[in-house]
């Protein structure tokens, strides 16, 4: 179903004929989308969503509210990414138009001094960090890494990661916004709102904190978010991080006296989530996350042996899989996560390393050795601080997803759902990639720490469609346990997927029953009276009746 | 190969969009961190590596046709400069983004469906045996009054190779004549095809003539043989990626030694064999081509399959050599340019494996000249930043590329190729 021309030709003089295409090969380029084959009852296998009826490539704000308008006056709904890296990114249905914001993509302000940055949608983390890096500054990246969009993880995802626990959660670093509503109208929040800076997100002038950081966010519903100021935190290393190193291992060499990083491990769950405790009461650590294990306890070993050894192949696991050190080393790093201390100065570092060493001293942990050799120490550092390698997580299979997540206090790692995740994924083992424990997480997700957790993961076969199906029984068996525990269901991603895309998802219908995602319901009737930002579930077709 | 052997590949990408960017763990600013001309230049994400894929798929399951609006344009609109291909195998170990992208071109070609600007350059290739314009018999004008052997009639172990663009652009006709020169006092027996060279067929294989392309890989390696040639030495890095990757790939009995002149010229110097007596007092950047770099790392031959171990994890039996940059050539020119007195050698920020390309490739220059212009407008910006008072460069298509961008914009930066300042330090 073509656009009508009237509706063509408004949308085309908003942002120019270079700007706007219906060409059906571009439109496919934008229903291809990762885990669509996962979502059976739209694509019946094929990686192909709804293609959208035109896309558009808004350059301004003011562009983005031409458009809105015009998208009321027509009845015409709106889908909006920012990078397209994400399982929402396609239309969820047809007859829709797609806005792509990559022209909007420039850092319009690194305040220095009040160590904040002001972004456009385009702009992805690995940039913002290189330009704040030479300010002696440095900002969140999400978990999906240093190609995911600032503005979009914070304003529209949860876009948790590693750092959390010392950058703050995305979502609480929010300051002033500039904002096109569904309506059309735009809205700046907090100082900004009021002409006196983009420093402060409260006032003077409205607030949106509670709605623009809800629970994963609008995922482009409430309209678009065309400007953030995000806040960073600080930077001691160097303006230009050096790297070394043959592709595909690159690695950096930075100042040891303020760089450390560390795999602690221990012999129990208990003695793990004591840990953790521990660090956050002590204060210590710039970036924590149980990373490696991803690929399962069972392989990462091995897997860091390859990844780090230009050399390497993924044919070669079999055999460092039986050689003593790798079996070793597999041993030693059941209950192992990776630790990132950073000092703003040297006796900083210093104290941290010390309170290290004592809380693994008082939880009988250990540090694994490989992690102190210069190569493995200039490759972690690398991978954790600029979170260059994330797409890392499709090098196993060519797909993955989770299953079985939990998030909760340190005491979660002990309450035996790593080893019920582990049950779970054995259960399905051949049909998916299985090595064990896969549970990878930060160890704390919010400023200050107090939150953890994990997502378990799932790797499949994205071309094998037998691997693809026991992705989808994988996740829905996880929710189907996690409910029995009266617990909410863990596959987020194939979730956030069915939730966009599918025709019915009984997932969904359970989670839009639960408090916040009623409150964001009514928060979109009131914000999109006409429905025409697209969006998920829980702004679905059928008003809400309460 | 066809594309439906790449239908896993078209698969098996996640849209990541690293094939957007460098490698993010090299990006060092805002400015300088995308990696792809196309998709910057054209915007929309069909224009992207994982956009072609993208469409492949598509095309593959019928959902659109060769002939669809557009798609032509998606096609053709790209340098296969492989920068893509770098990025997208910093984490994968299973994608061949170029390839897919070469498949797709031959598959347009093959149904008919080809940029119109095509017509008089492939008619002319027929007639004449060069991507110019030019007339064959004006090939070996650039080595008139050269005293140098003629393989065509006489024997020598190395064949100077000198390719279409050195010889036939008159303004870098000088080029050549210094290799010429510096191969001589060298004491290298050597000689060329003259008029009777054959053009490498390496970009129209990159244009997606695949036919043409084997046409003049046969012809090359049947000429060489019959002169008895055991080395190919070569300054041009579109040549350069043709008898080193393409040929040996296509040619059961391609058995020759295959060297770019950097690398040549670096044995020389190393040797002994070529001494400077002048400085040349020159802050310089060096552009890495993309087929001397990148694309240019040695054909390895292989057969096998791809299998399933630890359940799904996907492997190569035996070891598929991987095709990522690692071995392509980087060094050689540095080295030489920093063994001539007086050249100051800075780097800029997107360099080595992830150099940004210049735009000339893979037929971009002829088919849509305000794309590759636009490009190499971009480098020159990114050469600026760094200070340096020349572009210097081991190719004449990026040489010729950079110093119409330069004159286009007005722009003070000088363009050499690297056999210049060698020459001029003689």
């Amino acid at each position: 179903m073509a656009l009508a021309r009237e509706i063509y030709e408004a949308l085309e003089a908003v942002v120019g004929p270079d700007n706007i295409t219906e060409e059906p090969a571009t439109l496919y380029s934008y229903a291809y989308q990762w885990m669509a084959e996962l979502v059976t009852d739209v694509t019946e296998g094929s990686k192909f969503f709804d293609r959208p009826e035109a896309v558009l490539m808004p350059g301004s704000a003011e562009e983005v509210q031409a458009i809105v308008k015009a998208c009321n006056r027509f009845k015409l709904k709106f889908h909006v990414f920012s990078t397209g890296w994400g399982p929402w990114a396609a239309p969820p249905a047809e007859g829709q138009i797609l806005l792509d914001l990559r022209r909007m993509d420039k850092i319009l302000e690194i305040d220095e001094q009040n160590m904040f940055a002001v972004v456009e949608p385009y702009v992805v983390a690995g940039q913002l960090q290189a330009e704040a890096m030479k300010k002696g500054l440095n900002n969140h990246i999400s978990g999906a890494g240093a190609g995911a969009s600032v503005l979009a993880n914070a304003c529209c995802f949860q876009g948790g990661g590693p750092d959390c626990m010392y950058f703050a959660s995305p979502q609480d670093s929010i300051l002033s916004i500039e904002w096109v509503m569904p309506t059309g109208d735009i809205l700046r929040t907090g100082s900004f709102g009021s002409g006196l800076g983009w420093f402060c997100a409260e006032g003077p002038g409205p607030s949106t904190q509670g709605v623009i950081r809800g629970a994963l966010g609008g995922a482009g519903g409430w309209g678009v978010v065309t400007k953030i100021a995000i806040r960073l935190v600080n930077w001691p290393g160097p303006a230009v991080l050096p790297i070394e190193g043959t592709v595909p291992a690159y690695k950096t060499a930075l100042p040891e006296d303020l760089f450390k990083a560390a795999f602690p491990a221990f012999s129990s769950w208990q003695a793990f989530a004591d840990a953790i405790y521990r660090i956050y009461d002590s204060e210590i650590g710039y970036i924590a996350h149980r990373q490696f294990v991803m690929w399962g306890d069972e392989l990462q070993a091995a897997f860091l042996k390859i990844v780090t050894d230009p050399a390497k192949q993924l044919c070669d696991l079999p055999e460092l899989l039986e050689t003593p050190e790798i079996q070793k080393l597999t041993e030693e790093m059941r209950r192992n996560f990776q630790l990132i201390l950073v000092g703003m100065t040297p006796r900083d570092l210093e104290y941290q390393k010390k309170v290290l060493d004592e809380i693994l001293r008082v939880t009988g942990g250990w540090n694994i050795a490989l992690v102190d050799e210069p190569a493995m120490q200039r490759y972690v550092l690398l991978f954790m601080i600029k979170l260059c390698f994330k797409s890392i997580n499709f090098t196993a299979t060519g797909g993955f997803i989770d299953t079985y997540n939990s998030v909760a206090s340190p005491d979660v790692w002990a309450s035996g759902e790593i080893e019920a995740g582990k049950a779970l994924l054995k259960k399905y083992a051949g049909r998916i990639g299985d090595a064990g424990d896969q549970a990878m997480g930060p160890i704390g997700g919010q400023g200050g720490g107090g939150v953890t957790g994990w997502e378990d993961f799932v790797f499949y076969d994205p071309y094998d469609p037998d691997s693809a199906k026991a992705a989808v029984e994988i996740s829905d068996e996880g929710d189907r346990i996690k409910a029995t525990l009266g617990r909410p269901p863990g596959g987020m991603l194939l979730g956030l997927a069915r939730a966009t895309h599918a025709k019915e998802d009984i997932r969904a219908k359970k989670l839009s029953k639960s408090p916040e995602y009623r409150w964001q319901r009514r928060l979109k009737e009131m914000l999109d009276p006409n429905r025409v930002g697209s969006g998920s579930y829980f702004w679905g077709a059928e008003p809400s009746k309460e | 190969m066809a594309l439906e052997d790449f239908r896993a590949t078209a698969t098996r990408c996640a849209r990541c969009s690293y094939c957007k960017w460098i490698p993010f763990a090299h990006v060092k600013s805002w400015r300088f961190a995308k990696g792809c001309p196309s998709i910057e230049y054209n915007k929309f994400q069909s224009y992207s590596a994982s956009g072609r894929l993208c469409v492949s798929l598509a095309l593959l399951e019928d959902r659109i046709s060769c002939f669809d609006e557009g798609l032509t344009d998606i096609v053709f609109k790209c340098m296969l400069d492989g920068c893509c291909d770098v990025a997208c195998k910093v984490c994968r170990y299973d994608l061949e983004p170029v390839e897919v992208m070469r498949q797709l071109r031959f598959q347009l070609i093959d149904n008919g469906c080809f940029p119109f600007q095509d017509i008089p350059l492939i008619d002319n290739l027929r007639k004449e045996d060069n991507m110019m314009m030019a007339r064959k018999a004006d090939r070996a004008n650039w080595a008139e009054g050269l005293d140098v052997k003629d393989l065509t009639s006489e024997k020598a172990e190395v064949a100077f190779h000198v390719g279409c663009r050195f010889s036939f652009d008159e303004e870098l006709r000088e080029t050549p004549r210094t290799v010429v020169s510096l191969l001589k006092s060298a004491g290298v027996d050597f000689g060329i095809m003259g008029k009777d060279e054959n053009c490498c067929g390496g970009r129209l294989c990159d244009m997606g003539y695949r036919g043409e392309f084997l046409k003049y890989a046969e012809n090359n390696n049947d000429a060489w043989t019959t002169a008895g040639v055991k080395t190919v030495v070569t300054g041009c890095s579109d040549c350069y990626h043709a008898f080193k990757r393409l040929y040996p790939a296509e040619l059961k009995n391609f058995k020759f030694e295959v060297i770019h002149i950097t690398q040549y010229l670096d044995r020389l110097i190393q040797e002994g064999k070529i001494k400077f007596s002048k400085t040349v007092p020159l802050t310089v950047t060096y552009h890495d081509p993309c087929h001397l770099g990148r694309r240019g790392e040695p054909h390895v031959p292989w057969k096998g399959e791809q299998k399933k171990i630890r359940g799904q994890v996907l492997v190569y039996e035996p070891r598929k050599p991987r095709y990522n940059g690692a071995k392509g050539v980087y060094d050689a020119p540095r080295d030489v340019l920093k063994s001539i007195p007086g050249i100051k050698l800075v780097e800029m920020e997107r360099n080595r494996e992830y150099a940004w390309c210049c735009g000339a490739g893979a037929g971009v220059r002829e088919r849509y000249p305000e794309f590759s212009s636009w490009t190499a407008g971009e480098r020159i910006e990114e050469a600026t930043a760094t200070g340096a008072e020349a572009i210097v460069s081991a190719c004449p298509h990026c040489e010729r590329n950079f110093t119409d961008a330069v004159n286009d914009r007005g722009e003070k930066m000088k363009v050499y190729d690297i056999i210049d300042l060698v020459g001029q330090a003689i």
